[in-house]
Order: C-alpha cells, then sequence, then structure tokens
C-alpha cells in the first residue's frame, strides 16, 4: 500500500462531508468492532477495519465492498466509542458516498427497492407465518396501507435517493 | 533625563524570521530618552548580557529595555545581569516580541514589524519613568506540613526530616501507608508493597523530627510562604491512643460488623478496628457509626452495675482492653480536637482514587465476578479477603479463565481523556503473578495498545509474552452476563481484523486513576488550581513540577497526575528539596513589585479587602480613622485593589501611573 497525502484528504473529506464528521478522533482501539453484530457476522469492513482503510486513503480500492450493508444500525459502535468517533455515521457516511458512485451491493439493491415498495428496507411477506398463530395475516404498517406507501414514495421520489435511477 | 539602552533579540530565527530586527532597532533609536539601541542573536546568551553590562559600566544608560521573548522566563535573566552592573534591578523593562509578536503574526512580517516597533515604544515609554524599588526579607517558621501519608507524603517527610526540618505529616486514615499499603507486589520487580513500605513508615514513625498527624484532616489555612498557620481537626477515635498498644483485643471482641474499605469493601471488619496488620501508628479506632453500643455502653454514659456482683458493666471492647484504652464514659467530642501548627511551607500528596466498576454499564458490573484491578489486588493479597489464595468472589472456586480489560475510563471522552500510566504495567504484573503461580489458568489481556515506557517496563512485558499470557490489541466492547456467573467477553483483534467471543470466570477491570473527591475542599483551603485532567496544577509542567502558583506550596505524587511509584518517589523527593529552601535560607524575599496603600489619601471604605484573593489586606487605624492595609509578604503584586480603589490610595510598585500612561501613549501615538 502505498501512503498519498492527497488521497488521504479525499477520503476523510468525502466522508466528513457525508456526515462522519469525527472520523479524525479514532485512536483505532477497536471497542466498536468488538461489538459489531456485523462484524460478528464476519463483515470485514465495518467499524475499526473500515475506518482504518479510510484514513489510510483507501477510498476507492473498497468502493465495491459490500461490508458497510451489513450495518444494523444498533449504535452499540457509537455507544462504546471512547473517542466519541460515532463510527456508525462514518459507515453511514461511507454509504452515502457509495450510493452517490452508483458502488451498490446486490443486497442492497434489493432491500432500497423493498423500502420503496413496501416501506420497509427488510421485507418478508408475512402473512403465512401471522396466519399460523393466529394473528390477522395483514400488519398495521405501511406494506398494506396504499396511502402511507404513496407518501413514502413521494418522500423518496423527491430525495437524493429518487435521483438514483433505481425506481 | 533617563539614558535609555535598548536591545532587540534576533532568538535565532524565533523572532528574526518574522521582524525585522534591524528595522525596530533604527526605530528605537528614534524614540525619546533612548541613549543606544543594539541588537544580537541571543539577548540572553553570555555575550548578550554582557553587551546590556558594558553600557551600564560604561555609563551610556540607566534604564534598560530588551526587546525578546516572555519576561515569565526571562525577566530574572535580566533583572541579574543589571544587578551585576551596579543597576537597580527594577530599572529593567521587557518587550515581548516573540511570544506576542512573531509566533502570533507569522504570516505577516510587515504588519509584525510594525506591531513590535510599538511594543518597544511602549516600553521604552515606561522605562523612562521607572524607579528603583528593593526586595524586602520576612522570617521563616522552620518547619513544614505535608498533607497525606502515602507512598509520596511518607518519602517527602522523611526527606525533609532528614533535612533537619521538623515536619508534621497529616493523614485522613487511621494509619499512613495509602493506596500503596493495599497492594501485593509491585512492578517492574515484583517486590512485595508491604516489604518495602513497611520499613518506611517504620522509620517515619520514630523519626525525631516527624510527628504523624492520623485520623486528622486539614481543617483551615491561612499566612503565607514561610508563615502558614495550619489547622488540623483530629478526629475522634473514641479510644486514648496514648494508651493503646495496638494489641488488637478489642477488635477481636467487637461484634459490630462494617465493611473493609481495605479490602475495597470485598469483606468485613469490626466496627473496633486496626486499619490493617502493618498500620503505622498501629492504633484501634471505634467507628461509631456501626458501633452497636453492646451492654447500652453509650459513649458518655455511665456502666449499669451488675447486682450480684457489684462491678460495672462494660462493653466487651472495654474488657477486652488491659491497657484501658477504651473507657466509654468519657464523654468524647464527636467533632474531635483542632490542633493549631506553624509552618513555613506545605507539601500536598493527597493521592488519588480509582473509579468504581459501576460506572461501566457495558462491562457487567453488577457481577461480583467483575472486579477493578485494585479489588484484584487484594484478591491476590496475603492480607486480603481470601487471604491470597485466587478464588472468584461469586461462588469462591479457583477461575479458569481470566480477562484483563485495559483503559476503564482512561483515554475515554465520557470520563477521562488522559492516559493513567500506570494500568498497562500493573496489569501485567497482576497477570505474571497469576501465571507464575497457576500456570493452568489463561488469561486473556486486552489493550488499546501497551504503554510499557518506564525502566525495566518494557522487559517486564516481553517476560509476560514469555510466560504464556495472551495480549490482544482491541479494546473490550462490553460483557454479557451469563448462567452460572460467567461472562462472555465481547473483544476484537485489531490484528487480524476479527472479532474475539469467548467465556470468562473473572474480569479485571483497570478502571481510571482521579483525583479524590475531596480534593476540592482541600483546594479551596489552600487556594490550589486544576489542570485541564483535573488534577492540582503544577506552576509550569516542565520548569515547575512540583511548585504550584501558591508561593510555599508544592505538590508531590498522584495528586498532580496520574504516576508509578518511581516516578510518586522521585517527585515527592523533589518536592522536599524545594520545601526545604525557604526553609534552609531563614527568610523569603519578598519582591517589590507589590501594592502600598497611601494612608493620606485611603478613605477607609473598605472595596479592596474582598477583592485581595490572597486575603493580604485588612483595616487598621491611621490618624484615628480606619485605613486599608496591605500585608506585603501576602501580597503578589495582581493589582485588583490597585484598580479597584475609588480615591486612587493604592498604588502597585513597577506598575504607577505614569509609567502605565507613559506605556499608553506610546502604543496610541
Amino acid at each position: 500500500m502505498i501512503i498519498d497525502q492527497k488521497k488521504i484528504d479525499e477520503a476523510i473529506d468525502t466522508i466528513i462531508a457525508h456526515g462522519g464528521e469525527y472520523i479524525r478522533e479514532c485512536v483505532q482501539c477497536g471497542a466498536c468492532s468488538a461489538v459489531c453484530p456485523g462484524v460478528r457476522a464476519g463483515f470485514p469492513l465495518l467499524c475499526r477495519n473500515l475506518i482504518r482503510h479510510l484514513l489510510n486513503g483507501q477510498l476507492e480500492e473498497i468502493i465495491e465492498d459490500s461490508s458497510s450493508w451489513g450495518c444494523q444500525a444498533c449504535s452499540r459502535c457509537t455507544e462504546v466509542c471512547p473517542q466519541g468517533v460515532r463510527p456508525q455515521e462514518v459507515v453511514f457516511a461511507f454509504r452515502r458516498y457509495q450510493a452517490n458512485q452508483l458502488a451498490f451491493s446486490t443486497s442492497s439493491v434489493t432491500s432500497q427497492m423493498n423500502l420503496f415498495e413496501t416501506g420497509h428496507a427488510v421485507y418478508v411477506d408475512p402473512k403465512e407465518a401471522r396466519k399460523k398463530v393466529g394473528l390477522p395475516e395483514t400488519t398495521p404498517t405501511s406494506a398494506f396501507d396504499e396511502q402511507a406507501k404513496q407518501e413514502i414514495q413521494t418522500l423518496i421520489n423527491n430525495s437524493p435517493m429518487g435521483q438514483l435511477g433505481l425506481f | 533625563m533617563a539614558k535609555v539602552g535598548v536591545y532587540v533579540c534576533h532568538c535565532g530565527s524565533n523572532i528574526a524570521g518574522v521582524i525585522d530586527v534591524e528595522a525596530v532597532r533604527a526605530f528605537a533609536e528614534t524614540l525619546p530618552e533612548v541613549a543606544v539601541a543594539r541588537k544580537d542573536l541571543f539577548m540572553c546568551s553570555d555575550s548578550g548580557q554582557e553587551m546590556v553590562k558594558k553600557d551600564i559600566r560604561d555609563g551610556l544608560v540607566d534604564r534598560v529595555v530588551v526587546a525578546a521573548c516572555t519576561p515569565r522566563t526571562h525577566e530574572p535573566i535580566f533583572r541579574a545581569a543589571v544587578e551585576k552592573a551596579g543597576l537597580n534591578k527594577y530599572l529593567f523593562e521587557m518587550a515581548n516580541i516573540r511570544d506576542q509578536g512573531s509566533w502570533v503574526h507569522s504570516h505577516d512580517h510587515e504588519g509584525a514589524t510594525e506591531k513590535a516597533k510599538k511594543v518597544v515604544a511602549s516600553a521604552v515609554g515606561k522605562a523612562r519613568n521607572l524607579e528603583p524599588l528593593e526586595d524586602t526579607f520576612v522570617p521563616v517558621t522552620d518547619a513544614a506540613l505535608v498533607i497525606g501519608g502515602g507512598i509520596a507524603g511518607i518519602n517527602a517527610s522523611l526527606a525533609l526530616a532528614n533535612m533537619g526540618h521538623k515536619t508534621y505529616l497529616v493523614e485522613k486514615e487511621p494509619s499512613i501507608g495509602g493506596v500503596m499499603a493495599q497492594l501485593d507486589k509491585t512492578f517492574p520487580s515484583n517486590d512485595c508493597s508491604a516489604c518495602i513500605l513497611t520499613p518506611m513508615m517504620v522509620e517515619v514513625h520514630s523519626h525525631p523530627n516527624i510527628e504523624i498527624l492520623a485520623y486528622s484532616e486539614v481543617e483551615d489555612v491561612s499566612g503565607y510562604i514561610g508563615n502558614f498557620q495550619v489547622k488540623i481537626r483530629q478526629k475522634q477515635s473514641y479510644v486514648d491512643w496514648s494508651k493503646c498498644t495496638g494489641c488488637g483485643d478489642c477488635t477481636q471482641k467487637c461484634p459490630g460488623k462494617a465493611p473493609d474499605a481495605f479490602n475495597c469493601n470485598m469483606s468485613n471488619r469490626r466496627a473496633a478496628y486496626i486499619m490493617f496488620p502493618q498500620a503505622v501508628p498501629k492504633k484501634a479506632v471505634v467507628d461509631i457509626e456501626h458501633c452497636l453500643n453492646c451492654a447500652g455502653r453509650e459513649i458518655g454514659t455511665q456502666p449499669k452495675i451488675n447486682e450480684k456482683t457489684g462491678r460495672p458493666i462494660l462493653a466487651p471492647c472495654e474488657r477486652a482492653c488491659t491497657a484501658e484504652a477504651i473507657n466509654r464514659s468519657i464523654a468524647f467530642d464527636p467533632q474531635g480536637a483542632i490542633k493549631e501548627i506553624e509552618v513555613g511551607a506545605i507539601i500536598v500528596a493527597t493521592g488519588f482514587q480509582v473509579m468504581e466498576k459501576d460506572w461501566f454499564k457495558e462491562m457487567a458490573p453488577a457481577s461480583p465476578n467483575v472486579v477493578t484491578a485494585l479489588q484484584m489486588e487484594r484478591i491476590i493479597s496475603a492480607t486480603g479477603p481470601t487471604e491470597g489464595k485466587l478464588l472468584r468472589p461469586s461462588d469462591g472456586e479457583k477461575p479458569h479463565t481470566i480477562t484483563f480489560v485495559s483503559c476503564m475510563g482512561s483515554r475515554d471522552e465520557h470520563f477521562h481523556n488522559y492516559c493513567s500510566r500506570v494500568c498497562c504495567m500493573y496489569m501485567i504484573k497482576q497477570a505474571r503473578l497469576i501465571k507464575e503461580k497457576y500456570p493452568d489458568i489463561a488469561i486473556n489481556m486486552h489493550f488499546i495498545d501497551v504503554r510499557a515506557g518506564g525502566k525495566g517496563y518494557n522487559e517486564y512485558y516481553i517476560n509476560a509474552r514469555e510466560l504464556g499470557i495472551n495480549f490482544f490489541r482491541g479494546k473490550v466492547g462490553g460483557m454479557e452476563l451469563l448462567p452460572g456467573e460467567k461472562l462472555r467477553v465481547l473483544a476484537y483483534d485489531g490484528d487480524t481484523a476479527s472479532n474475539i467471543e469467548y467465556e470468562s470466570d473473572l474480569v479485571v477491570l483497570a478502571t481510571a486513576i482521579e483525583l479524590p473527591k475531596d480534593a476540592n475542599v482541600l483546594a479551596q483551603k489552600l487556594g490550589l488550581q486544576f489542570c485541564g485532567s483535573n488534577f492540582f496544577r503544577e506552576l509550569h509542567p516542565k520548569l515547575g513540577p512540583v511548585e504550584t502558583a501558591i508561593e510555599g506550596v508544592f505538590l508531590a505524587g498522584c495528586c498532580q497526575g496520574p504516576k508509578d511509584i518511581p516516578n510518586t518517589v522521585s517527585q515527592a523527593k523533589a518536592a522536599a528539596a524545594a520545601a526545604s529552601a525557604p526553609l534552609s535560607q531563614g527568610k523569603v524575599r519578598i519582591e517589590a513589585v507589590i501594592s502600598e496603600v497611601h494612608p493620606e489619601v485611603c478613605s477607609g471604605c473598605g472595596i479592596c479587602i474582598p477583592l485581595c484573593p490572597y486575603h493580604a489586606i485588612n483595616m487598621t487605624t491611621y490618624a484615628d480613622r480606619p485605613r486599608a492595609q496591605i500585608e506585603m509578604s501576602a501580597c503578589k503584586g495582581c493589582g485588583v485593589c490597585t484598580s479597584a480603589c475609588p480615591s486612587g490610595a493604592i498604588v502597585l510598585h513597577g506598575y504607577e501611573e505614569a509609567q502605565i500612561f507613559a506605556q499608553i501613549e506610546a502604543l496610541t501615538a
């Protein structure tokens, strides 16, 4: 790996511009990764390791990596971080950068489509399972509410997400 | 007319790299009453000082202005040079064109040069109006007070006492020894803590120049360097210490129980107790809060009489005491007694506390098997709750896996940003002691990084690796409490970028060192300041590490910042040497730059009295009228009174009205 100050500055500026404003505070202690469910599930480039790559200026090199989409937004990293880095914000900032560059993993496209169509990023048809345990087949959420769905779609179409041309 | 000499310093490239020194020098030549203006590469060098001295000796100048750096570090040097050449040292003025010039305006050469000219003109204006002043001297009480009887206070006291100074050692607990007395062994040589500490404690106790005031606290401090008056509250022990032999019989018979703070509350002691087996002074204390008042023997009441024998019915502690040191019929004052002493210098060595585990919610603090490192010290100590057997607190079983977690509350912006400096080493020490004794126990240590910077420390750390202790670079993120009081450790290995998960029987948290809560109260009494890390602030981080802003008050040990035993001892001995200086001299110099009241102008309104931060002003009578008077040995020359006086009756020597107006005139010209 070649260390190039210009690339480092570009990577950090990009992350800060996308909302990961405390990335420079990171001392690489790894507490975030110790509690991260994504890391436990085997995503290699989350929390500490993602931040390390970004601080090394490896922004373009990792653009195709799908780890960032493994973040469950549980915020445990931000809770344990002793430096106030807010690692989850860094992961999200990297995601936004990826999205703006149209560097989606397939897993993320599916969840974006789900969000657009049902209002849920993770959507599994619930009818069968709910019927089995004696619950009403539909949920009182946007998935079965036409008006709510339309509102969500209007919001997405009018947000930067709408400009990505996915929908 | 004054003959002012102006000397402009290059300070290498510090000043000359930004400011046109020759232009400033040439400008100075044009100022009124300036006799000579010269420049030099380093004015503070021998040759620079010699230039000034020669001009004075040759009769060319009788006022000196050096345009260079800060008076904070260099004014004493130039004053001394001026004095050596036969001129009054207060006929010197410094113009700071470096710290307030070239350094802050490094990108504006022209502007910095113009500002330097103004600053020099202002200094020349003041110099023309300077008047000679004389320092005075006040006598010193040859005695010292050391506050805190830990390893810092013990060393400071011994050093002072060995230099021949009477030393009072005040300790709030019933015994001296401090936190070091709680430790099992000490890095990097694995000496038994008690083995090296106890002889020193005994030496303190038997030293003819040292008076230990144990179970006592500083109540009030007044006065100034050389002449402090200190009130010390000797807390009520409910035991006649002049008779107590420290036999411990009362502690055996006492049925009252209380958590034993010496064992970090992991066991109980009796209400009548001796702090620990090697206590110095070895005296019993009755903890009245936990006393059961056996046989109805409340303090200060007469005993009931046994009808059959006609003898008084005494409490078990009284009956046990063959030295007759416990007599509950005496109406003890719960407030104890006040002892007043006079000292010339004070060393503050009040030490530290470690954070409690309850702060760290993610580390399952409710589990008894999660302990702080200080608790671990007690668990492995031969005088601890398990008498040195390594047993986990929940069930008294031997642990198979032990986890050490570093940086709990240190290097953490939620608690303390600083590094506590000793945790890496004491964790490695505890791990080594355990591994040497029980090679079958697995020990996993988790660090952000290992900091082993002291003499012999890195070797000690490498040896721990050789013993088979596992090291992981990565901070522990959390603990999960499992059935059977086991703990699931959620950690991370930064080197392989993978998470770590395992079950542990015992978890040791290296919690941060911080200033004790009650330190604030003492700081107020002494006027101590705090630094950014919330320890006591030293005078200068490099050049004044044991001095404070209050003359005659010095710092030693962890109250100034986290440090290990070797550094604490070094600092304690340094503080003793610094405190000894005024005591050995027998007098202290009072600088002439202090305020004085002109009683004929003073109206006696008293506005200045509450404003003085040094309590240096009081009322006196002058021509039958009340007038303010400044105690010159207490005055620090801050000028608050001078600027507040509505009558203009207070003059601050060295900053007199004519001098200040001349400066303003020069700056606004």
